[in-house]
């Protein structure tokens, strides 16, 4: 194990974020069982009291997931000097069998902590708890997630050894490669770039839809689910060639750099929101009807919705300004 | 109207210390009367006034006010019940030192966000309508008893609340004052205002002004008197 600042940061915190989950688990246990808001019993009104404490302790710890996310690639990217061959986070995780599922791992949870905290923002609106027994199943849904998203980030570190030797982005994300990577990376960049304007004026055109009318609520959050795989696509088909002004260059960490003036950062971020934001506008149709909430939860939607379109409008002007602002023309033919 | 369905509040409970403050009490008070709890020290009135006011939470039982069920509220949402709905005078004024009685009044209404102006204004008035506006630029240390109190009374009414609380209003006030006091809890009634007091003073259980008084003993209503 290396002992990096920001390594004992992550370990500690996953450990603690996991105790923590376990303790709201558990009384998210009680309160799906015994949960009875008629009741005026000595259990009930504790548990009113508790699940006060409970939402805002995973208020603040899937608040710290979301960050985490981030952190965790910042250093895997800090990291690469240590290991022989590596350039970028990408030779970081490659370093052992842990890394890359360590980070899909936690982008799911990013997504996932973050429509349960769209959940919990719903319930906080109502004062008669409507989607409690919803928000604490989804939570132990989640918890396991979380609970192997710690133990494998802590298999990742304490794995990693200065004297392995890993691959460097170059060939992990080489077109030319075997691999899932690769075989993205080898997308034709005309048609994805095809794809992607098409897939983000949809789904920008849907949320401006929504947010003006009120309407097309399911087809606004699968099109942001649909759009985020399609940008992350290509990111590593195309945009990523932009940035680094190269033809051969896939790799979806190195943007993260600060060569690149850490463009990776705002570009995910912006994405990752936006999506979870446009999810979310769909994740709280079912609950419209209830009659708490039939009053804030079109408009928290309509929030959520404005957000999600500032955040994808966001990304696709960093993307279009890599584009346009450059002298580097990618071959018609790659 | 409040309803109290078999309310119980437990301190240190499962403690050695563990105390019972309110034992099972189920009530119904009517809006725009005035209820006086009645009985000695540490016979749970005061624990039962913070229990309606939502300053604290039953350990088991329910409150309901105006037919909404308020024990089962997250905080955030009581805040504003408070605010709106209860104006509070306890017996030690609780006043806040170092600032004017002005600005004392003005305290509770600031969460509103209302004009400043406006809200001044309204303070003034309620000052002189208790015949205390000539002190308002004083600070809260050199007002006596009397004064003190009055500011008390003009700050629990300067969100216009329905409900007044009074928890001992009288206690530290002389025969004189107390009358006076009363005198003004009934303009505040002939205003339609719900009156709840706690005292064991006779000036105020014995006043024309109590439409119902009910006997605490050990936590538990003894009985009430209409």
């Amino acid at each position: 194990m290396i002992f990096h600042p920001a390594i004992i940061g992550l370990f500690l915190s996953s450990i603690l974020i996991g105790f923590m989950v376990l303790y709201c688990a558990f009384y998210g246990i009680r309160i799906i069982r015994r949960w009875d808001i008629l009741s005026g019993s000595e259990l009930q009104l504790s548990l009113e009291r508790r699940t006060y404490l409970i939402s805002t302790f995973l208020s603040y710890i899937f608040g710290f997931q979301l960050l985490s996310l981030f952190l965790f690639i910042f250093t895997a990217d800090q990291l690469h000097p240590f290991f022989v061959g590596a350039m970028c986070a990408a030779g970081s995780l490659y370093a052992n069998s842990y890394g890359y599922p360590v980070l899909l791992l936690k982008i799911l949870n990013f997504f996932m902590a973050g429509l349960w905290l769209i959940l919990n923002h719903a319930d906080n609106q109502a004062s008669d708890y409507p989607l409690i027994r919803k928000k604490y199943i989804f939570l132990l849904v989640l918890a396991p997630f979380i609970l192997a998203e710690a133990v494998l980030q802590a298999g990742y570190f304490i794995q990693l050894n200065p004297s392995i030797i890993t691959s460097c982005c170059g060939t992990l994300f080489s077109a030319e490669g075997a691999g899932i990577s690769s075989d993205i990376g080898a997308l034709p960049g005309p048609v994805m770039k095809t794809i992607f304007f098409g897939s983000m004026t949809t789904t920008l055109a849907t949320g401006v839809y929504y947010y003006l009318r009120g309407k097309g609520a399911w087809f606004f959050a699968g099109l942001s689910a649909l759009n985020c795989i399609v940008c992350l696509f290509s990111i590593l088909s195309f945009i990523s060639l932009y940035i680094y002004e190269l033809p051969t260059h896939h790799c979806p960490f190195c943007i993260l750099q600060k060569e690149y003036g850490y463009i990776g950062y705002p570009l995910y971020l912006a994405l990752f929101a936006g999506s979870i934001l446009g999810v979310g506008v769909g994740a709280l149709m079912p609950f419209r009807n209830i009659r708490s909430l039939s009053e804030t939860i079109p408009a928290t939607q309509k929030r959520m919705a404005q957000a999600a379109v500032v955040l994808l409008i966001v990304f696709a002007m960093i993307v279009a300004w890599k584009l346009i602002a450059t002298d580097f023309i990618l071959d018609v033919g790659h | 109207m409040i309803e109290l369905v078999n309310v119980r509040k437990v301190f240190n409970a499962g403690q050695p210390n563990e105390f019972v403050a309110i034992d099972g009490v189920s009530l119904v008070i009517d809006a725009e009367r005035t209820t006086v709890f009645r009985g000695p020290s540490g016979s749970g009135k005061t624990t039962l006034l913070s229990l309606i006011g939502c300053m604290a939470r039953p350990t088991s039982g329910r409150i309901r006010l105006y037919d909404r069920e308020i024990t089962s509220l997250p905080e955030r949402f009581l805040t504003g019940i408070r605010q709106k709905t209860f104006g509070f005078i306890f017996q030690q004024c609780n006043l806040i030192k170092g600032i004017t009685a002005l600005e004392n009044v003005m305290l509770p209404a600031y969460p509103s966000g209302e004009k400043h102006a406006s809200l001044k204004n309204r303070a003034m008035d309620l000052l002189d309508t208790f015949k205390i506006l000539r002190k308002a630029q004083s600070k809260v240390e050199w007002l006596s008893g009397g004064e003190a109190q009055r500011v008390a009374i003009a700050r629990a009414l300067i969100n216009n609340p329905s409900m007044i609380i009074a928890d001992e209003p009288t206690a530290n006030l002389d025969t004189k004052l107390s009358r006076e006091f009363m005198e003004i809890m009934g303009r505040l009634k002939s205003e339609r205002k719900t009156i709840l007091f706690a005292s064991h003073d006779p000036i105020v259980y014995e006043s024309d002004l109590a439409d119902l008084v009910v006997d605490l003993r050990d936590g538990r209503v003894e009985g009430s008197v209409p």
